[in-house]
């Protein structure tokens, strides 16, 4: 329905038009195929960064979070549904175990709230161990090392959840994990008393007897004048009291020895018992030093699964079968203080053998010193309590569908996958990434955009040029349709043309970005064991794990597709406008006088 | 000419031009290029058109040449009002009944003389290999059949406007219509495709539609009219 013959002679003898037109084109695509490119290369630096984590194969981490204020927009949010934790005060405990009276799993819509403070109460609670109590420590100027364990924002929770979460359909395993940060605390144990000595004093107390009686004074009176030698005042004063008496005076011996009992003794002097007082001093002056890392407890027998496995160990060994006092040992934490494997850590009077040097998965929780579950849980006093599920799904497309499984089965879970951690990829990788995303799709669209335009535009300049020659064949006998058709035809043909250049191109944007393209750096920074809630504590020195990565520029068989396909596209719309222009051409325009 | 004259006569009625005006907005401005024009053209004429530029010479040719339709009035050509027909009737007759020949000869730039005669049997279904051997045929008849793969940039005027010829005459058509065919051309060209166009109608393959102000040209044909200010000014048989 062409003429090809017509078609070729036409794009190659207005070869300058055929030649911008397709350069317009193969700029674009070109220039958009680069984008992709960069793009594509940032995600699968993305997902080199992210690799560790699908060695390992954990597809799905389930951890027990301090539900945010406003959880609502977090799919993972433990307030989704409240449980049965809500009804556990203890140290975060009773989070989705059935078994630790919970019995009602299912609660009102109003302990939503109480959740989020029972969360938190529990966290602070957890938390507050630290605050150590120094009289345990030994008598004043004994120096003191201390380890303490504690979750962090990650609150435990029994490890029956590990057998609800392998009960779920799709999850392959299941593996526990206790993720805690340890605070070091060293120093000499401060004087915590002091002692006072009081008493002594000689006081002179001043006392006040009851005034006599009507039958006192008379008695009084009667004993002064038998013993002649005072004339009592006159009958009738009692009002005057007992203040009218001499206090003192041998004078008066007679008079006084006339005073009832109490009037006789009524001057004294007391002295106080002398007393020490033991004071608690509040609070100690103490030259104690504190220093943060994490520390992570593995199951010995989970070796290819889990926050660390058996591929990660780079110097040493994993654990042996007598794992309770082995330790690995991050490699940053160990180059950071020198720890070497085979060497012998003190960790809260037990001695623990560095058994080897691992180097964790970037995503994940990454954790400073690994110990065995176990001992980790009798050392944290956190027996028969984890804080993280690490899952193996079955088929790495149900990842999704397994998380929603395990959050329904677990409500208060928080279940993240590999990928919402992919989300938490930090630093010039994921700066870019999103630059790419945004930015380099708008530009895409752009600059795709700009070509058609383009040529569109140098379409219709030579359809207006070519005003005679289409109304010529018009008047020689091809119809609309066939003179549109013929147009179009040509601008596929420009549109091939700009996609075979615009591949070479592509190809040539994207060689130019792989040799001259910066190296990025992506952050990860796992759970967070140390994060805010619990402001005793820095970030731990290993929970954030850099790595460096070489931008690239990555094609791929559709990325070549989309760039063809865009200038074809690119072709087809030109020749839309173009075969418009010319469609409402007359046959009689044939005629017209070009000049 | 008596000869030709009394064959025409007798011949069927090829056009019939009933009260045919044509109007055109030339800007805000309406020009009325034809203020009715009656006309009968029979089968085999030679039918030359004079008069100046203006006249309205040109746009009664479009109308004749099925390029375009009256805005009021009646074309009928072989019975068929062309006024009313729609655009895919008016393709038809225009590929394949009237042959159309311009002043500036209007051959596509891309294409070699071959080629130019071929694309006018595009639309028709003809094989590549006919449309080419008929394109060799007639541009042999013309006195080409060596030019066939020059571009017309590489022709001469003379050379062009048989190209152009060919192409009409590449769907056997019952009529040529040719604006100022000469128009463009030295005297020694101009006569010789006059001639060549002359000879076609003489033989008896086509009617002759021939605008032109070249009193030679005028001179060939079988009847005369002549336009001013789109009217038949004067109407002569020439006897």
């Amino acid at each position: 329905m062409i003429s090809v013959g017509y078609l070729g002679k036409e794009l190659r003898r207005r070869w300058s038009r055929t030649l911008v037109t397709a350069l317009g084109l193969a700029a674009g695509v070109g220039l958009v195929m680069g984008i992709m490119g960069v793009s594509n290369g940032l995600t699968a630096a993305q997902n080199q960064a992210l690799s560790p984590l699908s060695t390992v194969g954990t597809d799905v981490i389930v951890t027990r979070t301090v539900a945010p204020a406003s959880a609502s927009s977090s799919t993972a949010s433990p307030s989704a549904s409240p449980s049965a934790s809500t009804r556990q005060p203890q140290g975060g405990g009773g989070f989705f175990g059935p078994g630790a009276g919970g019995s009602s799993r299912g609660g009102a819509a109003n302990q939503i709230n109480d959740l989020n403070a029972t969360d938190q109460a529990a966290l602070l609670n957890a938390n507050s161990s630290i605050l150590t109590d120094l009289s345990k420590l030994g008598p004043a100027g004994t120096a003191f090392t201390h380890d303490f364990f504690v979750p962090g924002t990650l609150i435990t929770f029994p490890d029956a959840a590990v057998q609800d979460v392998a009960k779920v359909e799709g999850v392959q395993s299941a593996v526990p994990g206790l993720s805690l940060q340890a605070l070091r605390e060293s120093g000499t144990v401060p004087a915590l008393t002091d002692t006072v000595t009081t008493g002594g004093q000689t006081l002179t107390a001043v006392a006040r007897p009851a005034p006599l009686t009507d039958a006192e004074q008379a008695q009084v009176r009667a004993c002064i004048q038998a013993s002649g030698e005072f004339t009592p005042p006159a009958p009738g004063s009692g009002t005057r009291g007992s203040g009218g008496f001499p206090r003192t005076g041998g004078a008066n011996s007679a008079f006084t020895k006339c005073l009832p009992e109490r009037y006789q003794q009524y001057e004294a002097q007391v002295v106080v018992p002398e007393q020490t007082i033991t004071r608690i001093l509040n609070p100690p002056q103490t030259d104690t030093q504190s220093k943060t890392y994490t520390v992570a407890g593995v199951n010995p027998s989970d070796k290819t699964t889990g926050l660390i496995t058996v591929d990660q160990v780079v110097s040493g060994s994993w654990f042996t079968s007598k794992p309770a006092n082995e330790i690995l040992v991050n490699t940053a934490y160990a180059s950071t203080n020198g720890i070497k494997a085979g060497q012998t850590l003190a960790i809260n009077g037990s001695n623990y053998t560095v058994v080897g040097l691992v180097t964790p998965t970037l995503t994940g929780n990454i954790s400073d010193i690994y110990f065995d579950l176990n001992t980790l849980q009798a050392v944290s006093t956190n027996a028969n309590r984890v804080n993280e599920v690490l899952v193996k799904v079955t088929k790495s497309s149900n990842v999704d569908a397994v998380a929603a499984a395990i959050q329904k089965q677990l409500p208060g879970a928080q279940v993240l996958t590999a990928k919402s951690l992919a989300n938490q990829v930090t630093g010039s990788l994921a700066n870019a990434q999103s630059l790419a995303n945004t930015l380099g799709g708008a530009l895409a669209i752009i600059i795709l955009l700009a070509a058609f335009l383009i040529a569109a535009l140098l379409t219709m300049s030579s359809v207006a040029k070519r005003v005679r020659e289409i109304g010529t064949l018009r008047a020689i006998g091809w119809s609309r349709g066939r003179v549109v058709r013929q147009i179009m035809a040509e601008t596929v043909g420009i549109g091939i043309i700009g996609a075979v250049v615009g591949v070479v191109v592509g190809l040539g944007v994207c060689g130019a970005v792989d040799a001259f393209g910066p190296t990025l750096n992506a952050t990860t920074s796992g759970l967070n064991v140390g994060a805010s809630t619990v402001n005793l504590f820095h970030q731990s020195s290993a929970a954030s794990v850099s790595q460096n990565i070489h931008m690239q520029a990555l094609l791929n068989p559709q990325i070549v597709l989309i760039g063809i396909a865009a200038a074809l596209v690119g072709g087809v719309i030109a020749g839309t406008f173009g075969g418009w222009r010319a469609s409402r051409l007359a046959p009689a325009s044939a005629l017209r006088d070009l000049g | 000419m008596n000869e030709t004259t009394a064959k025409t006569e007798g011949a069927a009625l090829l056009y019939e031009l009933h009260g045919v005006e044509r109007r055109y907005l030339k800007g805000a401005a309406e020009v009325m290029a034809l203020r009715g024009i009656d006309l009968d053209i029979r089968a085999g004429e030679l039918l030359s058109i004079e008069g100046p530029s203006g006249s309205g010479k040109s746009t009664l040719l479009q109308l004749l040449g099925a390029l375009d339709t009256p805005t009021a009035g009646t074309v009928h050509f072989e019975g068929q009002d062309l006024s009313r027909a729609g655009e895919k009737t008016l393709t038809e007759i225009r590929s394949e009944r009237i042959g159309f020949i311009f002043q500036q000869f209007n051959l596509i730039p891309t294409l070699s003389a071959a080629d130019n005669v071929a694309i006018a049997m595009a639309p028709r279904h003809v094989s590549k290999s006919t449309q080419r051997e008929r394109a060799a045929d007639l541009l042999s008849r013309v006195g080409l059949g060596e030019r066939l793969d020059h571009l017309p940039s590489r022709l001469s005027g003379g050379e062009q406007q048989r190209v152009a010829i060919a192409r009409a005459l590449a769907n056997h058509p019952e009529v040529i219509v040719a604006d100022e065919p000469t128009g463009n051309l030295d005297t020694k060209n101009a006569a010789g495709v006059m001639d060549l166009l002359v000879g076609l109608q003489s033989a008896g393959d086509v009617t002759l539609i021939i605008a032109t102000h070249d009193p030679e040209v005028a001179r060939h044909a079988s009847r005369q009219i002549r336009m001013r200010d789109g009217r038949i000014a004067k109407h002569a048989t020439v006897a």
